[in-house]
């Protein structure tokens, strides 16, 4: 008996290693490494730490994170605390009420309670910023403290309260003196416990976070779709690392105050020790706070609004901006266009350019979220080649509310020695993925639209298309491959080709250069092909939402975007395809040569198609067609 | 023991639209041990409480040496309470709690580790100042609890069930304690407790309360040996309690018997409850002249000094009979009862009125 418990727990404990503390051994070993890829260690160093340091916006958003956290949750402890005191005094019947008034909002979910917020402080004309995201943590973090203080409240006895009373202590006096001791504990574990909610909140603090602000949350959020810096793995390090100390002190401190018998220093000594952690904390946060307090919209004519994906411009841009216009920018991040759109429609912040993908800028402009384009005030749009700005008119019929910004395509990457080594010719047709000899060997994109467009495009469909036989078709080619599929992946297809893990995958073209760069001085030689059947185009424009209110900024801006110099500037940083054709006269004569990245847009233009946004009913009949794929 | 020094006036109090005390009136005289006693609910801690300053009475007015201290908050009262669960502050050490109060009124320390020292050796714990409270036990967090009261200087000491939540030995040890102190001291003792024995032995004057209502007030022998109702006769000590019938002056008919008894003045013919102790039951043979009522032994439990025993007469009233002689079950047995043995109580209607008639 007690050998089969033994057993249990060591496998407990192993799987509680594995799971929970593997992948953050994970995360700290690759903030050591030397290179930027997950799947490679390329060596020791300690750069991803000085970068960390030396990153402006990622100092901004640790102070944002820490004053947001220690304001909130000493703010919340205060309110919570005054609120479990007046609740155990309560009457049973009020006292359940109100405590299941305050559960609510625990059990809720987030993102209901972030929208709720977000909602009511765009009612009352509150602007997102700053203080709307610690008044929604304090909210958020009242319940916890309440949780956490009411059972020490209630487990105290009243009668030393009565007894301070009786001892001719005020009631004030009785509060400090006897009551706060006592429930030390409890207001402690309420404070850490908000402190670290707050800490964690992504979602509320994405709905109710205003232009140019950002905590680690969002801003690691923000960053997903370029591939988050490893910068941020170091952060992560050294917030698990802090954490962990501070744990390890608060677990074994105590039992050592209490071997020498001081029974009266132990609350001093975690007070102390509360204090000094606390002390540490903001002067880390606030050595340079100026810099994240001022980022708070001001209401500067001469202030612009800009909203963009994360990593999608060279911060040298946005200064040089600066410097040439002196207008202001407010530079703020989105990760999906899904969440941009409810921020530009709800007008809870108004932002002045906005760079939304093909598709959702059509449903924008169908939805009259957008103010057409005065052309004139954007000279710099005859450098955008023509080809693209055709390419555009499938979303934007006129060009008449967007300007291409960045575009790119879908395509197989695929490793030549491998091929060789299972004797398959290079692909150039997406029929070349059914190949049998590919056993195993193939990445698939894990989203239904990419991979029924795969198997859409192999039959000569269109990747849009709304007729079931053809959906049929591609749903059964889909099942027939899945032998030869290794995976259906998010975005791990660059490591696991810089790796070697698989001979061929579906693979955006913005990945190319970096994983090219990633090999340069290995012997792994990769190819991106565009297959002849053409592919699924994508392309992100910058448009002026109707609710700007800086209208010839935001063109002073788009204008700018356009320059030669400034696009080929931006595209050495996003190394995404640019359209700008003045700026390719720029560039090393390495990336034009680069099909991937300036592919052959006469070609391009024949048989390749943006998505469109095609309604309930037919994203069902794709949606249950890839859970039959899944699921086969 | 001459001037009344706390004054309950016609006190109500009802909790929840519970009358928990009504209209009580109470006047506690200087320098006695005054005891509240009476089964949990009886609003004997709630009279505590409102003198304490710890729950404000729905009616009526509270007078301290004269002056109406109704409005008067706890921590301005000039007495201190010994709470029932000790209520000691766990964030201090021994000495830190017992000079609390001092510290609130901003002594000198040096006064303050006097009066600390002196009030250590009153309750015996000298050399103890810098324990931890929790590393004490009951009785020791007790002394804590009462030297951190009468530091102050009270003119009366509050005390709430005090010896609760002591073992029987630790009480009767912290009994004489109390007496000690309370004579060393010269102050006033309010003490409430459910214990009839801890009444008997520490008080000058026992208050037996129940319902919201004083049933009879006076010293430990009057309260034992004339209890005026049936309440106060079954609640302190056992008891025969039995219907009878007053046929006239010093005599009374039990169960178709007639006792000779020495109280008058009920009227002829009158239904009345009476009171016999266990120990004033004497039992002779059956066939012995004396007896008046006969009957079966029932049981006998030795108790050390007497024997408990039961006896059951025809009409099926078990009678409980404490004596040093034995008796066999089962065998026959007479019942004797000299007359100044019988107390004579009225019968009230209803528990209620049994309740009011005393507050005449």
């Amino acid at each position: 008996m007690g050998k089969v418990k033994r057993v249990l727990s060591d496998c407990y404990l192993a799987l509680i290693i594995l799971f929970m503390y593997a992948p953050i051994f994970t995360l700290v070993v690759l903030s050591f490494n030397e290179g930027r890829s997950r799947a490679q260690w390329s060596g020791f160093s300690l750069h991803w730490y000085e970068e960390m340091l030396a990153n402006d916006t990622i100092m901004a958003a640790l102070r944002n994170t820490l004053v947001i956290a220690l304001i909130s949750a000493f703010l919340a402890t205060v309110l919570g605390t005054m609120a479990a005191i007046a609740i155990s005094n309560m009457h049973s019947v009020s006292r359940n009420i109100i405590m299941s008034i305050t559960n609510i909002p625990m059990l809720n979910a987030d993102i209901v309670t972030g929208i709720s917020l977000m909602l009511s402080f765009i009612a009352f004309g509150i602007s997102l910023g700053f203080k709307t995201i610690l008044i929604s943590h304090i909210t958020f973090n009242i319940p916890y403290v309440i949780l956490s203080v009411l059972p020490k409240v209630r487990g105290s006895s009243k009668d030393t309260y009565e007894a301070a009373l009786d001892l001719g202590a005020t009631p004030m006096q009785a509060f400090w003196k006897v009551v706060l001791p006592e429930i030390m504990p409890g207001v402690t574990a309420g404070f850490m416990l908000a402190f670290t909610m707050s800490l964690d909140d992504f979602i509320i603090t994405h709905f109710t976070r205003g232009a140019g602000i950002d905590t680690i949350s969002t801003l690691v959020y923000s960053q997903v779709r370029k591939g988050i810096s490893p910068a941020l793995y170091a952060l992560s390090t050294v917030i698990f690392v802090t954490v962990f100390i501070v744990l390890v002190i608060g677990n074994f401190a105590p039992d050592w105050i209490r071997k020498r018998k001081h029974a009266v220093k132990k609350i001093k000594y975690l007070r102390t020790l509360m204090v000094s952690v606390l002390a540490a904390l903001s002067l880390g946060a606030c050595g340079t706070t100026e810099k994240s307090i001022e980022a708070i919209p001001t209401k500067d004519e001469n202030t612009l609004y800009v909203y963009n994906w994360g990593e999608y411009i060279d911060p040298d841009v946005i200064d040089q901006f600066e410097e040439e216009t002196g207008i202001n920018v407010v530079y703020d991040l989105f990760q999906t266009n899904e969440e941009m759109y409810p921020v530009i429609e709800a007008g809870g912040v108004l932002y002045d350019a906005v760079c939304p993908s093909d598709y959702m800028i059509k449903k924008m402009a169908q939805n009259g979220l957008l103010t057409e384009l005065d052309k004139k005030n954007i000279p710099n749009l005859k450098e955008i080649g023509t080809d693209y700005l055709k390419m555009a008119e499938q979303y934007d019929p006129g060009n008449t509310y967007s300007v291409p910004y960045v575009w790119g395509t879908v395509g197989i990457l695929y490793n030549k020695r491998m091929l060789d080594e299972l004797g398959v010719p290079y692909p150039t047709s997406w029929k070349d993925l059914w190949n049998p000899k590919l056993k195993n060997e193939i990445l698939m994109q894990d989203s239904v639209r990419d991979a029924f467009m795969v198997a859409l495009k192999k039959n000569g469909y269109s990747c849009n298309t709304k007729n079931p036989a053809e959906l049929d078709k591609a749903m059964n080619d889909l099942i027939a491959q899945k032998p030869l599929v290794q995976a259906y992946v998010v975005d791990q297809v660059r490591d696991k080709m810089i790796g070697e893990e698989a001979a061929v995958g579906v693979i955006y073209s913005g990945e190319i250069l970096y994983i090219k760069g990633e090999l340069e001085g290995t012997d792994v030689d990769v190819e991106y092909v565009i297959p002849k059947e053409g592919t699924n185009l994508w392309m992100d424009g910058w448009v002026i939402p109707k609710n700007a209110r800086h209208k010839e900024l935001a063109e002073k801006w788009i204008n700018f975007l356009c320059r030669p110099d400034v696009a080929a500037k931006n595209f050495e940083y996003i190394t995404y395809s640019t359209p700008n054709v003045g700026a390719c006269a720029l560039l090393d004569k390495s990336y034009l040569e680069n099909k991937a990245v300036f592919p052959d847009t006469k070609e391009l233009l024949k048989n390749s198609e943006f998505y469109d946004y095609m309604g309930k009913e037919v994203d069902r009949m794709y949606n249950d067609r890839w859970k039959t794929v899944k699921s086969s | 023991m001459e001037k009344s020094l706390i004054d309950l006036q016609g006190v109500s109090k009802s909790f929840d639209g519970q009358l928990v005390l009504d209209e009580l009136n109470l006047s506690i005289k200087e320098n006695s041990f005054v005891t509240l006693l009476g089964p949990s609910g009886c609003g004997k801690s709630t009279t505590l409480r409102i003198i304490g300053g710890f729950a404000k009475p729905d009616q009526g007015r509270v007078f301290f040496d004269g002056k109406d201290i109704t409005d008067v908050p706890a921590n301005k009262r000039q007495l201190n309470t010994v709470f029932q669960k000790y209520a000691l502050f766990p964030n201090m050490n021994i000495a830190e709690n017992i000079a609390f109060g001092l510290r609130i009124k901003k002594q000198s320390e040096s006064y303050i580790r006097d009066k600390v020292n002196y009030a250590l050796k009153l309750v015996n714990l000298e050399g103890m100042e810098r324990r931890d409270v929790e590393s004490l036990s009951g009785g020791q967090q007790q002394r804590v609890a009462i030297a951190r009261a009468i530091v102050n200087e009270p003119k009366v000491l509050l005390l709430d069930e005090p010896l609760s939540a002591l073992d029987r030995k630790l009480r009767q040890e912290m009994q004489y304690e109390l007496i000690r102190l309370k004579n060393e001291l010269g102050i006033t003792f309010i003490y409430v407790t459910h214990d009839q024995e801890e009444a008997m032995t520490m008080s000058d004057v026992v208050v037996v309360m129940n319902q919201g209502y004083i049933q009879q007030m006076g010293t430990p022998q009057q309260i034992y040996n004339e209890p005026e109702n049936a309440f106060v006769a079954d609640f302190i000590g056992e008891s025969n309690i039995v219907r009878g019938t007053m046929l006239e002056d010093k005599v009374v008919r039990i169960f178709g018997a007639v006792f000779h008894c020495v109280d008058s003045g009920f009227g002829t013919n009158t239904p009345v409850d009476v009171v016999i102790r266990p120990e004033d039951v004497e039992l002779v043979d059956a066939d012995d002249p004396r007896a008046i009522l006969k009957g079966k032994m029932t049981y006998s439990i030795f108790k050390g000094e007497w024997y408990e025993m039961g006896i059951q007469t025809p009409d099926g009233y078990e009678w409980l009979v404490h004596s040093t002689e034995n008796r066999e079950p089962e065998t026959e047995a007479g019942i004797y009862v000299k007359p100044y043995n019988i107390q004579i109580m009225n019968r009230p209607a209803s528990e209620d009125e049994e309740a009011m008639s005393i507050e005449e």
